[in-house]
């Protein structure tokens, strides 16, 4: 390469198209980007840098912003209320990633052997991905009623004791998953679906001749093959889980007693019922910063894989 | 090689442990289907039953008497031809505003080969890495008044249709789709004289084509159930999506009303897997 190149470089030189031309497929190229550019820079950009700026000012729609410096962090942080928020979405994230990150692996696993029957299953459990969420929480918000819920009425019916579902603060997290569950199985199985159709079947033919058995060889073959793909989703699935705010917003509204109160929900009550617009952005850059850290991690994470898989 | 296999071997599957263990799983995933459809199912029956039947305790799944009329009178009540056409035009308004920006966005960077093409690429990029969610206030400050312009985009499709377009991973899947499209082929239009605008409309849109529909189908889904941006901008009753109206009206509407009205508004989604099964099936991975 390194020889060839000075002659082929003066040759380019030679016949290079005249400066008016560059200067034409430039503007093309930037009137083709304009649009995008103009969106990005007006609906993501500019809020992104004017969140951060906002956490050191007190904002409301009627007069224009002033700058107090660090105040609004003060009272973030002096707000036991921060602290709950975050607790609870930690618990969010631990009770998920026990039923939600679990459910779909298993379930993909069980369609991958049904054959030509599991295209049935993967698209019932695809199915609730599809709905608008506030109109799928009504539903539940009935099915989980304490009386006349159909959850209850089955627990009756089997002789367990009723539960108030969304009123009692140590299973109204879990009623919580169990819905995001619902709603996010789908989209998990579908991935993890052809990941395992991604999977030489060569492998398993000869780990069959050394006389592994299905469970072994779904423990020593698929889930380490899996392993990557799996990283990636369960820290997906943080990101997804550490912005929860429709289920807490229509069912709860944060209680009882705070112990849905998310990041979010808190957000928009203190800009949209309280007018704090700089609160509100201290708390999204405490969001920012959390999510970001966990979107980097994705990004490693995912060119790790892609490495990975290269070899 | 087999590649219809799953786990198990064929001749496995056949045997007694194999049967077993598929006949478990299978009782398993008909269990789970079970429970995944109830949701939609308890809608559909709760909708036909009177309010007072709806609140008796004990397990009845179906009506006593099937009360149809309850679903004739939800959509005449609520209104929903009017709630339907709202979120379509919300829906089929960001979708083809996404698709075209970001089409055009993807053909400069992947063929056009503007200066500070990988700047521009990280900062489309850098939206990925934050959701929409973390800088809410001042993307809501912005559409009540628009920078420049001094426009309030409250109450107005534009005020979504606008922030809907700018979409960083649609951007991303169509730019590494154009990159596939073999480089004789603009060789070729560029020897017959053709534009750049040509080649986008003529060849790149059109090879595109499968690729377009995934996406466009998956924002249209997207875009149909969103909730918090809507129920921000939109605030009139009168131009008011799906899930934003059902939810502010649920405290003037009876249980069964309320069912009813909410089956409803989960049939669209339904027809739209019948579209995307298709590609499910051929292992959608993104």
């Amino acid at each position: 390469m390194v020889t060839t190149q000075s002659p082929s470089t003066s040759l380019a030189k030679l016949v290079k198209a005249p400066r008016w031309t560059t200067v034409w497929d430039q503007v093309t190229a930037y009137l083709f980007l304009l649009p995008a550019l103009l969106i990005f820079a007006v609906f993501s950009w500019y809020p992104i840098a004017q969140t951060v700026i906002y956490s050191f000012q007190t904002v409301s729609l009627a007069r224009p912003p002033v700058w107090i410096g660090l105040q609004n962090y003060g009272r973030m942080f002096g707000d036991p209320l921060f602290y709950v928020a975050w607790r609870n979405v930690f618990d969010f994230i631990i009770l998920s990633l026990i039923f939600g990150f679990i459910a779909p692996i298993l379930l993909s696993l069980m369609i991958n052997e049904m054959r030509r029957l599991g295209h049935i299953f993967q698209v019932i459990t695809y199915l609730p991905t599809l709905v608008p969420i506030a109109v799928a929480l009504l539903v539940w918000r009935l099915i989980y009623a304490p009386e006349g819920g159909a959850l209850n009425s089955l627990l009756q019916l089997v002789g367990l004791p009723q539960q108030l579902w969304l009123q009692d603060r140590h299973l109204v997290k879990l009623a919580m998953i169990v819905i995001m569950t619902w709603l996010g199985a789908g989209g998990s199985v579908l991935i993890y679906l052809s990941a395992l159709k991604e999977i030489n079947p060569q492998i398993y033919e000869a780990a069959e001749i050394d006389g592994f058995t299905f469970w072994q060889r779904v423990r020593y073959i698929t889930l380490p093959l899996l392993q990557s793909r799996l990283l990636i989703m369960l820290v997906l699935q943080v990101i997804f889980v550490g912005q929860v705010f429709t289920e807490p917003f229509i069912l709860t509204s944060g209680g009882p007693a705070n112990s849905t109160l998310t990041p979010v929900l808190n957000i928009y009550r203190t800009a949209f019922e309280r007018s704090d617009f700089g609160l509100a952005s201290t708390w999204s850059v405490s969001l920012m910063v959390v999510l970001l850290s966990f979107s980097i991690l994705y990004v490693w994470l995912n060119r790790q894989r892609e490495e990975f898989d290269e070899q | 090689m087999n590649n219809n296999r799953g786990i198990m071997s064929d001749v496995e599957w056949r045997s007694l442990g194999g049967r077993f263990t598929v006949t478990l799983f299978l009782i398993i995933l008909l269990l789970i289907s079970l429970s995944f459809l109830f949701p939609f199912f308890f809608a559909f029956t709760a909708g036909l039953k009177t309010s007072s039947e709806i609140v008796k305790p004990g397990l009845r799944l179906l009506p006593e008497i099937a009360h149809w009329e309850n679903y004739t009178e939800a959509w005449r009540r609520y209104n929903m031809v009017r709630m339907f056409l709202n979120t379509f035009i919300v829906a089929i308004g960001g979708v083809t505003g996404r698709l075209f920006i970001s089409a055009m966005a993807a053909y400069s960077i992947s063929r056009l080969k503007p200066f500070g093409k990988s700047v521009i690429m990280s900062l489309i990029l850098l939206t990925l890495t934050i959701p929409g969610i973390a800088y809410l206030i001042p993307l809501y400050i912005v559409i009540t008044d628009l920078p420049f312009l001094h426009v309030n985009l409250v109450n107005t499709y534009l005020g979504l249709w606008l922030p809907y377009a700018g979409s960083a991973f649609v951007i991303l899947v169509l730019k590494n789709s154009f990159d596939q499209i073999p480089q004789d082929y603009y060789d070729a239009a560029a020897v017959d004289g053709a534009s750049s605008i040509r080649m986008f409309f003529t060849f790149t849109l059109p090879l595109s084509a499968p690729i377009l529909l995934v996406l466009g189908l998956l924002a249209f889904v997207g875009m149909w159930g969103d909730f918090l941006l809507p129920y921000l901008v939109l605030r009139n009753s009168e131009v008011q999506t799906v899930s934003v109206r059902l939810f502010a009206l649920v405290r003037d509407f009876p249980l069964n009303l309320q069912m009813a009205g909410a089956f409803i508004a989960l049939l669209p989604p339904l027809v739209a897997v019948l579209f995307l099964q298709r590609y499910m099936r051929g292992g959608l991975t993104f």
